[in-house]
């Protein structure tokens, strides 16, 4: 039984179609990274798993559970967290209470406010948010606003982490930090995540297997050293512009 | 510490001289306190849908209005509390009812959903009240202001510790990230349809009731006037004027407006509403958080 299953899944906006018959499965505790240049779907990927789409067709299966036309937040319930990749702060509010917000409603459902508070401290201390803590998460920077979203998720305590583009915006070193914690969140949370990247080398290094979108559909998906000398991969990436 | 020692202080004076205000005051005067604290309560309620969710209400003109409708069809065939709580009842029920279609759209869509539906039912009263050859209900044997008083400083009590605790409360924090961005609030497991049903059915309740205490007051039903617009516009006023976020916005902004209303409406009735005009454009422009936050901003300032 995999951890997460996803069966032939399609998705179309009016003509485009934006995701085409794409398949694949996870185990829990793996990182997978997903490659893919603008336009290729990575996005509406997540939204479909997080339940903020429904499919056009296929399945989405949680622990064989399906988790698909349940609507965002009864799937967060059941263990799936996502970051925005333009991203959502709850601007008027302080950076604690937008993370307060995962931890009271998402899976974790702490229903005392003071534990809430304690557990989103800790949390805000380990993306490095906490000396923001207490103001409106408006005056945040974007880097700052990337970590809140991954604060926000965590909250939640979730089983399955989506994080779309979280390290954009960042320098090398700030990138490297990242990194450190993406690991660091899987190792102390046996957390499945998927990572979508423009950034190659760091994709590479942190993920233990990459799928490759393009135009809809999956053209590959193996051992980043695979992926990384597979012609069809070097095609899709280098026949393209990317601003990374 | 300090300060809430103070503000809990301020508020056993202010609630002593309610409940004294009866003893103190003339006819004419207490009427006024009546309305004051018709206002708030009503401002109140608005604020706890409204105000945390973003999903601004033209329409409660309607609960209040269904409200009196209740009182005036009941009063004297049951005791008075069953009567009230069954207007409150009427009301919640009837936004559970608009609310579960009406809560689909947002933004510009709701609000004039909310004042068209309104006004919608406003004129199937009128309709029935024809059918039954009705032209308007007078209310005999009505309780006397003191005891009208007295029910309305519960409402307004009760509404503003509503608006208190649930600002505070896991939902307050639900209906506040609904307010910011729906899609990110209903990403971290915010069940947001259930919250702002909820929240528009609990805000329903209490202007029921205050439009039943209303209408045994004016001893006079009449649809045109209870199921009126200007009650859901004064409320927005009072709230945006206020400050919306926090239980001491409308209580600011129904004494604020009582108040002006008071010094203008009899001597200048059009200078006051220009005022009226002039004073919203320039709180939604410049003092978006109302009396009462730019208060809290500046406490925060002194003591920083
Ligand atoms: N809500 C939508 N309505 C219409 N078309 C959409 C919508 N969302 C995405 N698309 C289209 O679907 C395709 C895939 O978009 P998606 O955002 O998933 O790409 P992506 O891989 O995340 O790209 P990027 O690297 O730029 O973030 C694009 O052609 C996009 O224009
Ligand atoms: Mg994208």
């Amino acid at each position: 039984m995999s951890f997460l299953r996803v069966e032939n899944l399609t998705r179309r906006f009016g003509g485009i179609v934006a995701l085409h018959d794409v398949s694949f499965s996870m185990e829990k505790g793996e990182i997978l990274g997903l490659m893919g240049a603008n336009g290729a779907g990575k996005t509406t990927l997540f939204s479909l798993i997080a339940g903020n789409l429904p499919p056009s067709s296929g399945h989405i299966l949680l622990e064989d559970e399906k988790i698909d036309g349940r609507g965002p937040h009864r799937v967060n319930r059941l263990g799936v967290a996502r970051t925005f990749q333009i991203v959502r702060p709850f601007a008027t509010m302080s950076v604690l209470d937008n993370v307060m917000v995962g931890a009271l409603y998402g899976r974790s459902r702490t229903l005392s406010q003071p534990k809430a508070r304690e557990k989103c401290r800790a949390i805000l201390d380990e993306v490095g948010l906490a000396d923001r803590a207490d103001l409106p998460a408006a005056a945040l920077t974007l880097a700052g606003r990337k970590r809140l979203e991954v604060a926000r998720a965590l909250a939640t305590e979730p089983r399955l982490l989506l994080l779309d583009e979280v390290l954009a915006g960042l320098n090398a070193s700030e990138a490297n930090d990242a990194l450190d914690l993406i690991r660091h969140l899987r190792d102390s949370r046996m957390l499945s995540i998927i990572v979508i990247e423009h950034v190659m080398k760091a994709l590479m290094r942190l993920s233990h297997r990459i799928l490759v979108l393009h135009d809809g559909r999956k053209i590959m998906e193996g051992a980043p050293a695979e992926v990384a000398n597979d012609p069809r991969v070097i095609k899709a990436y280098l026949g393209e512009t990317r601003d990374a | 510490m300090k300060t809430r020692i103070f503000s809990l202080a301020g508020i056993a004076v202010l609630l002593a001289l309610c409940i004294a205000a009866p003893q103190m005051l003339d006819a004419y005067s207490l009427g006024v306190a009546l309305q004051l604290l018709s206002w708030i309560a009503l401002t109140q309620s608005w604020v706890t849908f409204s105000g945390l969710t973003g999903y601004v209400s033209l329409g409660h003109a309607v609960f209040y209005g269904l409200g009196a409708y209740v009182m005036a069809l009941l009063w004297q065939s049951a005791p008075l509390w069953e009567i009230l709580l069954g207007s409150g009842f009427a009301g919640a029920l009837l936004a559970l009812v608009i609310g579960y279609p009406a809560l689909r759209v947002s933004g510009p869509y709701f609000v004039i959903l909310t004042l068209g539906l309104s006004e919608f039912f406003k004129y199937i009263v009128i309709a029935v009240e024809a059918g039954l050859e009705s032209s308007g209900r007078l209310i005999f044997g009505a309780p006397d202001p003191e005891t009208l008083y007295y029910i309305m400083l519960l409402l307004a009590v009760v509404a503003t510790l509503l608006t208190w605790g649930l600002a505070r409360s896991r939902w307050g924090a639900g209906l506040r990230a609904i307010r910011e961005d729906e899609t990110a609030a209903e990403t971290l497991g915010v069940p947001v349809t259930f919250l702002k049903i909820a929240a528009f059915v609990i805000s329903a309740f209490i202007p029921g009731v205050v439009g039943a205490v209303w209408v045994l007051r004016t001893t006079y039903f009449e649809p045109m006037q209870l199921f009126s617009p200007t009650t859901s516009f004064t409320i927005v006023t009072m709230a945006i004027i206020g400050g919306s976020d926090r239980a001491p916005g409308p209580i600011f902004g129904a004494a604020f407006i009582v108040l002006l209303s008071e010094l203008l409406w009899a001597r200048a009735p059009h200078v006051y509403l220009v005022i009226l005009g002039v004073l919203l454009v320039s709180f939604v422009l410049f003092v978006p958080k109302g009396i009462s936050g730019q208060l809290a901003w500046l406490m925060r300032r002194r003591r920083a």
